[in-house]
């Protein structure tokens, strides 16, 4: 083998120059490290209203409501829903707050063995149903506006194409809604091996294993570069209170019920049924076309978790003619904890629902003809004799279309959708607007 | 070697000699404790007269088989019994020591292999071989030991700990696969990374900074590690991880419920079917519930129509 040809006296100077910088850096970070440190997650303060064995609703109340419908916000199973208010500053709780928006979010709980037999039927039209007639029945609404994320925007869509009566507006964000492509590793992953069965075998699928997972999803950047940039950085008490708080995050994982994460893999996953309008719920089928509220869609450009591909399909999908898909240039978790796309992302979403408030509104009253029997029964429950109704009246035709905008950055964060990151594409449906 | 023959020891005379003086020894122990429980009008005669015949029985029982084992046949049979046992361990030993150097060949032939070029970004070249090898060694030489039939009453509980002895190697079998695999990017980026900064030295770019360097590698590494996972090769070896995982686990599950039914710990079994019960019940409960409140709230309506 010949001699390598970089110079070695260059690399041993680097070396001791590196030295000295790495002994300054030891020695401040051991002051930050050993000093106090603000990584408290979800401080904003809440209320908890309704608790039905481990799920849990937190209340959000702003300082001024200016919007008349409350937001409940349905995380995904997997992670928990404090990644939605991390840190004063970045906490996406606290941006509808700030807007007037009254905040409804479903914290899911840690399931433990006894809840394995849960299956998303459970979730969709046992805990959700029952949370979203207690924040009818609190408000006195027929309708809410609903935002999912992730695997919670799944069990949003389902859900509104099972109660569309009762949800104004939905809001989807890094939802997967189409499982059957080659662009994302977990698609792949999920199809050819039968990670389905881990779930039977420990009783519910162990969060360390799907974290596991995750962080095999990338290892050389989520094991290795990541410790090395906190290495380079752990001098920087801003930064590593930054980097504890989502290493608390990222870890805190609860276990998925085996059940639900059985029919995941294989109804959505392995047989794609939710896209194709086939899923089947308790019985019901979960037909996409019956989601005719406002859908507003966002997803990031980069997320490797749930690529666009897996997003872009849903407003084609439904029935709705008020859809509009948003692509943000970030990634998965990018959209939630970036401060410049908390900027844009929150606040678009409340114009948003601001926009469509008195869209197709229903009057609530006492009395109705037209009630279904499960809202009947729901009033009953809560000891009224009264029920919420259920009139529908046919949302209006809006045209409405964003232009594409290249995401190349040339304009400031806005609030609309045309911002510099910000891809809003067609939906295929409706005619431009003319100006 | 002495001209004997295969069949014959030649420790006949001694093991003879040995079983004489063992049996003689045993028999005056059995007469001796006979004589001690001679009734001597003393209370509890009765018990001691049973105990006395127990012992003359029991030595009687005693002289009549070491009678027998000190035929010569007797103990040319044993001996000929025992002469299997090493041959035994001696095919065991053989095989595995077998099975190293064939596994020390391959790792040699490896050694050799790395000297040259590897194909950056491609994983068919992946040596699955050598675990591939201790698979079917395992296989092929070993798994029949723990798939010997049991017999007898505890037959069904040595078959369970044999069943989680043979998942658990092939388990670990298929996570040392899984493990090297992830390795294999980290050898491949080493081999581009060396080819890279010699024609980086040749061009003259050299970078005063290691921070350039370990960003030239990790990309290299991402790149790679992205191509390893999209790969059928390594959805194979997941696949096959997996599936070792999920029957190792059921095998250690089958045996420690059974070893728990012994003692008054509920097991997962038990557990889950209860579970299951409480499930079934409360979606029962919830569904007789809804239907009740509908059927309550529909009363007041239609006394109103």
């Amino acid at each position: 083998m010949s001699q390598p040809k970089i110079a070695v006296d260059l690399i041993l100077k680097t070396l001791t120059e590196s030295t000295e910088q790495v002994k300054t850096r030891a020695q401040k970070a051991s002051e930050v490290l050993l000093g106090p440190l603000e990584t408290d997650l979800a401080v904003t303060p809440y209320e908890v209203v309704y608790e039905e064995d481990r799920v849990k609703l937190k209340h959000y109340m702003p300082e001024k409501v200016t919007h008349k419908i409350p937001l409940l916000v349905v995380y995904a199973l997997i992670n928990r829903e404090t990644v939605l208010d991390l840190q004063p500053g970045r906490s996406v709780v606290r941006t509808f707050l700030d807007k007037g928006i009254e905040v409804y979010m479903v914290d899911w709980g840690y399931p433990t063995r006894k809840d394995r037999y849960i299956t998303i039927d459970d979730h969709v039209n046992g805990y959700m149903d029952n949370i979203v007639d207690v924040i009818r029945e609190r408000h006195g609404l027929a309708q809410i506006n609903l935002m999912g994320i992730c695997m919670g925007g799944a069990f949003s869509v389902m859900y509104s194409a099972l109660h569309p009566e009762k949800i104004k507006n939905l809001v989807t964000t890094v939802t997967p809604t189409h499982f059957d492509i080659d662009t994302g590793l977990l698609n792949i992953w999920m199809r050819q091996t039968r990670a389905l069965e881990i779930g039977d075998v420990y009783g519910n699928m162990p969060s360390d294993v799907m974290n596991l997972g995750f962080l095999l999803l990338n290892p050389a950047r989520l094991i290795l570069d990541k410790y090395v940039g906190f290495l380079e950085n752990m001098d920087k008490r801003d930064f590593v209170e930054n980097f504890v708080r989502m290493e608390k995050w990222i870890f805190d994982s609860p276990d998925v019920p085996a059940a639900t994460f059985r029919q995941f893999i294989e109804d959505c996953y392995q047989k794609n049924l939710l896209i194709q309008s086939r899923m089947e719920l308790g019985g019901h089928r979960v037909d996409l076309k019956r989601i005719t509220m406002p859908l507003l869609n966002i997803y990031g450009k980069f997320d490797h978790l749930v690529p666009p591909e897996a997003c872009e399909r849903l407003t084609r999908a439904v029935g709705s003619e008020d859809t509009e898909d948003i692509c943000l240039n970030t990634g998965h978790i990018g959209i939630y904890v970036s401060g410049k796309y908390q900027a844009e992302f929150a606040p678009k979403i409340a114009a948003w629902l601001k926009a469509r408030e008195d869209h197709g509104e229903k009057t609530v009253g006492r009395e109705s003809t037209d009630a279904s029997a499960a809202e009947k029964g729901k009033a009953a429950s809560a000891g009224q004799k009264a029920s919420i109704t259920a009139e529908l009246r046919r949302p209006s035709r809006q045209k409405n279309r964003e232009k594409t905008v290249s995401g190349k950055g040339k304009t400031p964060g806005k609030e609309k959708a045309t911002a510099s990151d910000v891809t809003s594409a067609p939906t295929g449906r409706r005619r431009p607007k003319r100006p | 070697m002495d001209g004997h023959s295969k069949d014959s020891t030649g420790t006949e005379p001694l093991v003879g000699e040995w079983m004489k003086q063992f049996m003689a020894f045993w028999e005056s122990i059995a007469r001796t404790g006979a004589e001690a429980f001679v009734p001597n009008g003393m209370p509890g005669k009765t018990q001691q007269e049973k105990i006395r015949k127990h012992w003359e029985t029991g030595g009687k029982m005693f002289q009549a088989m070491a009678a027998f084992l000190n035929k010569p046949e007797t103990i040319e049979g044993i001996l000929k019994g025992l002469d299997t046992a090493p041959d035994l361990l001696s095919e065991l030993v053989r095989q595995s020591w077998e099975g190293y150097f064939d596994l020390q060949r391959q790792w040699l032939e490896r050694a050799v292999k790395m000297g040259s070029e590897t194909q950056a970004y491609s994983f068919e070249d992946i040596d699955q071989d050598t675990f591939k090898f201790i698979r079917e060694m395992y296989e092929k030489e070993f798994r029949k030991f723990v798939q010997i039939p049991q017999l007898g009453l505890t037959r069904i509980h040595q078959e369970k700990f044999n069943q989680m002895i043979d998942r658990h190697n092939l388990f670990q079998t298929a996570l040392g696969e899984f493990i090297y695999i992830f390795y294999v990017p980290i050898e491949k980026t080493t081999a581009v990374m060396q080819e890279k900064l010699e024609s980086m030295a040749e061009t003259g770019e050299i970078h005063d900074e290691f921070k350039a360097y370990y960003n030239m590698w990790i990309k290299i590494l991402e790149g790679h590690y992205m191509t390893l996972l999209k790969s059928p090769e390594y959805t194979q070896v997941m696949d096959n991880t997996i599936e070792a995982l999920v029957k190792y686990k059921t095998a250690r599950e089958d045996f420690l419920c059974d070893m728990l039914q012994n003692f008054p710990i509920p097991t997962y079994r038990d557990m889950d079917a209860l579970y299951k019960d409480f499930y079934v019940l409360k979606k029962k409960i919830r569904e007789i519930s809804r239907k009740l409140d509908s059927h309550l709230s529909e009363e007041p309506i239609s006394e109103s129509k």
